[in-house]
């Protein structure tokens, strides 16, 4: 026996739920089942196991039933059939009070937008677990300031949640949850209402505490990479059913069926992100009208060293480095004259795996030309690294 | 097969409301009693340590608290002050603290039903399927409907007046405590689900707190809604400002009907500012510390211990004088019985009576009478005005005879009209008959009049109140228009106009009259003296209209009644004797 079991877990919404459970049999769709009975499918037959101490992280989009389901496993949403066993006692079965045990003891939760209560201080919100519990007063406190104090946040014990980051919430909702000390942490969407930066910390945070204590972790997501970094195993849900299960390498490397495939592409961004995605405005200069003290001028406004040269209809004519307009002007040469007509070019379509070699060994930025020759954007090697680099930001 | 036509058959409805009621009253008379006395002596009790206080003594109080519970703002201290001391100015500081009373008794009863009646509905959707319909129509019901059944189980004053307010009031206080525990962030009350709190924790924990100010909204509301009832129960013998501005406009007094109004506008703004400050979202502020909390306690402590010490100050005071036996006094307000009511409960009180006047629509006052919520009235129009209630009423109450003798009703014209009698009217004055309350015995008589006179099948009667129909008769003589009244004698607008009544061949609006005096039962036993002073009280057609002209002219009734009790020594003491 696992620390937690769940067993065809089925969760629908509203009447004719028996119809609606014998369409769900037949493969018809969430929205089809919607039309026909009015029902509406949660959850349905999700099965799996979760041993202690490991992080299982359940992703899919929104309407897909991950909310649901981690609110069948504490019961917050009452299961319409199926079974939930933690450490074995079925909980679907439990009565009020037995649930409330389980609650308090083993089971507790983290949330998307933190659910804190706003006329509460931090202190009180983080100790709220224990005071529920009915831990004496002076215990409570220190149970709650050490908890705030592994979450860097003692220092603001006695401010209220509105004053404080988005951030700085959450760390308050995970020490409220730790301050219990249960056994499996579930959190719904915990970091999706964080900025992108924030988000890694708190991931990074979350793994480090899990070095320190290994606790069950149920860790609903929406975003393929955050489940990626954190994830001991995943499960893909869509259309309120498991379509796999396994380790983030087995989903990338054996997706079971087109939707997963379409779904974990996003993640090898180098196969998907061209160079229209990646350029930046290029810095260039008109040489059918400017001459050099204007070019040089110019590079000293934009901080720059090298301008691509283009002609009035934005034709790519070359690239005009700083030493070659001091030459012109010393030498009172056009400009024609200096510049390098040896620029690489890509079409804003290339794949970044093949500007990846080309700019590897090229010492002036890339430009990107359309079919006419028209100058669109350049290429810097920042920006490649950039973007090769896993970004949770734009899931 | 026969064919029933449902719109030949009116539905008995009214009679099972009537049936409903009656069954009620009776069957529950203990504990209506109950609650009556309990009630009563409860409001009795904070209005006599509200008025024991010296008025200038609390306006001061009042003011400070104002400054301090306003974060040491100026307008709501100056405005209580002002307000107060325009209020203690014109004489209507009593009534006041009575409607305080009334206001503050509605609103904590409102509040002790509406919170918990609120977070049941919030809790479970079919409570709130049950009860909303039952708010809506508690709310749109007229309050006027409340006040039949109020006197029904409570008889007359304040505790009735406290029940048509609180059915008036309650259902703001439900309504927002209900939205405000629904609007509570789902993910918040998910949040102590998941810790496994018990109910009651989260009540306390969370939905409370959360739902604090909009609850205060809703209080704040109630309030309000009580405040605008005063005036309707002073219908039924509520006391305070509602009386002074029924009163007003019973005798079509607009000075003085605006100046209670407007008491009652200051009170409102007063009571509204001061719980507004309840009212506040929440916010993060400061935690106090140990002491600071000590030394709260100890402030809140102390004014509470002062109000309850004041309090029993100034019943103790009139506890001491509870000594005096109370004689409880009922008339309507019509100027007659307003003079003639006034004198003989002067006479009480210089025999050492304790005299309470409760003014009633009329038909309320010999409900009242009959039901012994009042003691007695000496305004009974016999045989004729009178003579349906005498009817429904008589085997409860007892009937001392005529004290006034030879009053006339009927209708009556301005002298320039030229027509002379009933039976002459054909097309004057729209064809309409300016009548008083729907209440009064002219108005019954009235309608008899024209459903027996031929002549007078399309014309209508139009009730309003004894004050509005001198006003509009006054209106039509300045401006020399035709108008028809119901009218009565004595009463000073005869002497005033030049009126006459017309001539009544039917006798519909009743022969010669008398006024009586009625009692109720058991008033012999209970109160031999008082019973025997009554029984002996008569006086003339000239005596009353001089009390009721000296009134009309702007003296105060119990100093009219004071300055004809003077006059008349050897009449009095042939009642008290």
């Amino acid at each position: 026996m696992e620390q937690l079991e769940v067993h065809n877990l089925t969760k629908i919404f509203g009447r004719k739920r028996k119809a609606a459970l014998n369409l769900v049999k037949q493969q018809v769709s969430k929205t089809e089942i919607l039309k026909k009975t009015g029902a509406t499918v949660g959850v349905y037959d999700a099965n799996f196991k979760v041993k202690a101490g490991e992080i299982f992280v359940i992703m899919g989009l929104s309407g897909s039933g991950k909310s649901t389901l981690i609110r069948m496993l504490n019961r917050l949403i009452n299961p319409t059939s199926g079974q939930i066993y933690i450490d074995g006692k079925d909980v679907a079965k439990m009565n009020e009070e037995e649930l409330r045990q389980v609650r308090r003891e083993k089971i507790n939760m983290v949330f998307q937008n933190f659910g804190l209560f706003p006329h509460k201080t931090i202190l009180e919100n983080t100790e709220y677990g224990l005071e529920v519990r009915g831990v004496a007063k002076e215990k409570r406190r220190q149970l709650a300031e050490a908890a705030l104090d592994s979450a860097n946040l003692l220092a603001f014990k006695d401010q209220y949640p509105n004053q404080l980051s988005g951030g700085m919430q959450q760390r308050v909702g995970l020490a409220r949850a730790l301050a219990n000390d249960p056994d499996i942490l579930l959190m719904d969407e915990a970091f999706s209402a964080l900025d992108p930066l924030i988000r890694r910390d708190m991931q990074d945070e979350l793994l480090n505490l899990q070095e320190e204590k290994q606790r069950t972790i149920i860790f609903i997501t929406h975003d393929l990479n955050e489940a990626l970094r954190i994830g001991d195993r995943i499960a893909i849900m869509n259309d309120g059913q498991i379509l796999q299960i396994g380790t983030g390498e087995e989903i990338l490397t054996n997706p079971q069926n087109d939707f997963i495939k379409e779904f974990v592409e996003d993640v090898d961004r180098s196969k998907v992100l061209t160079a229209q995605n990646i350029m930046t405005a290029p810095f260039t200069t008109n040489i059918e009208n400017d001459g050099p003290n204007v070019a040089l001028s110019r590079m000293r406004v934009e901080e720059v060293s090298m301008l691509l040269a283009v002609d009035k209809r934005r034709q790519l004519k070359g690239s005009l480095t700083a030493e070659a307009a001091l030459k012109a002007r010393k030498e009172k040469l056009p400009l024609m004259e200096v510049i390098d007509k040896n620029v690489k070019t890509v079409s804003p379509d290339t794949l970044i795996t093949d500007i990846f070699d080309l700019i590897y060994d090229s010492p002036t930025p890339l430009a990107v030309v359309n079919e006419n020759g028209r100058l669109l954007g350049v290429i810097i090697k920042g920006r490649v690294l950039e973007a090769l680099a896993v970004n949770s930001s734009e899931a | 097969m026969e064919f029933v036509d449902i719109f030949s058959y009116k539905l008995p409805i009214a009679h099972l409301i009537d049936q409903l009621t009656n069954w009620l009253t009776t069957n529950c008379a203990g504990f209506f009693n109950l609650i009556t006395k309990g009630g009563s002596a409860l409001m009795d009790f904070i209005t006599n340590g509200l008025l024991f206080l010296p008025p200038l003594l609390l306006i001061v109080l009042l003011t400070i608290a104002a400054y301090f519970g306003s974060n040491r703002h100026f307008k709501l201290p100056a405005l209580t002050l002002l307000g107060l001391l325009f209020v203690y100015n014109q004489g209507l500081w009593t009534g006041l603290m009575n409607t305080f009373t009334l206001v503050l008794i509605a609103s904590l009863v409102s509040v002790i039903i509406g919170i918990p009646l609120g977070i049941w509905m919030a809790k479970n959707d079919k409570v709130q399927a049950v009860v909303k319909p039952i708010l809506d129509f508690m709310q749109t019901m007229p309050a006027f409907v409340y006040l039949i059944p109020a006197v029904a189980f409570f008889g007359i004053g304040m505790v009735p007046g406290v029940f048509a307010s609180v059915i008036f009031a309650l259902p703001p206080t439900v309504r927002f405590t209900n939205l405000a525990i629904r609007q509570i962030p789902k993910e918040l009350v998910e949040a102590t689900d998941a810790f496994g709190s018990t109910p009651k924790q989260k009540l306390f924990s969370l939905e409370l707190p959360m739902a604090k100010p909009t609850i205060w909204a809703g209080i704040n509301q109630t309030i309000m809604l009580a405040l605008s009832m005063v005036v309707t129960a002073s219908m039924i013998g509520a006391p305070g400002l509602g009386k002074d501005v029924l009163s007003a406009l019973q005798h079509a007094n607009i000075g003085t009907g605006f100046v209670a109004g407007l008491a009652l506008v200051i009170l409102a703004i007063i009571i509204d500012r001061f719980t507004q400050k309840f009212n506040q979202p929440i916010q993060a502020k400061p935690k106090l510390t140990p002491k600071q909390k000590r030394n709260h306690r100890l402030i809140v402590g102390g004014i509470l211990a002062a109000i309850i010490l004041i309090l029993g100050a100034g019943n103790f005071k009139s506890l001491t004088q509870k000594a005096k036996p109370t004689i409880n006094l009922g008339y309507v307000d019509w100027d007659s019985e307003v003079a003639s009511t006034n004198v003989i409960a002067q006479v009480l009180r210089d025999q050492g009576f304790k005299v309470e006047l409760t003014s009633l629509d009329n038909a309320v006052l010999w409900k009242s009478v009959a039901n012994g919520s009042v003691d007695a009235e000496v305004g009974a129009w016999l045989p004729t005005t009178h003579g349906n209630l005498y009817k429904q009423y008589h085997n409860n109450l007892v009937d001392l005879g005529p004290n006034l003798k030879g009053v006339k009703l009927g209708l009556a014209v301005p002298s320039y009209m030229n027509v002379n009698s009933i039976s002459d009217l054909s097309n004057q004055a729209n064809k309409t008959i300016t009548g008083i309350e729907p209440g009064a015995g002219v108005t019954a008589a009235a309608k008899k009049t024209l459903k027996a006179y031929s002549n007078l099948n399309d014309w209508q009667l139009s009730t309003s109140s004894s004050g509005a129909m001198t006003v509009a008769l006054d209106k039509a003589i300045k401006q020399h228009q035709e108008i028809v009244i119901t009218g009565w004698s004595p009463h000073w607008m005869f002497a005033k106009y030049k009126l006459k009544y017309l001539a009544d061949s039917k006798h519909t609006m009743g022969r010669s009259e008398n006024i009586h005096t009625i009692v109720k039962k058991n008033l012999k036993t209970d109160n031999p003296k008082a019973y025997r002073i009554l029984n002996k009280f008569t006086w003339t057609k000239e005596d009353m209209e001089s009390v009721m002209l000296d009134i009309n002219n702007g003296m105060s009734p119990q100093k009219a009644a004071q300055k004809w009790i003077k006059a008349h020594p050897k009449q009095v003491k042939a009642w008290v004797d």
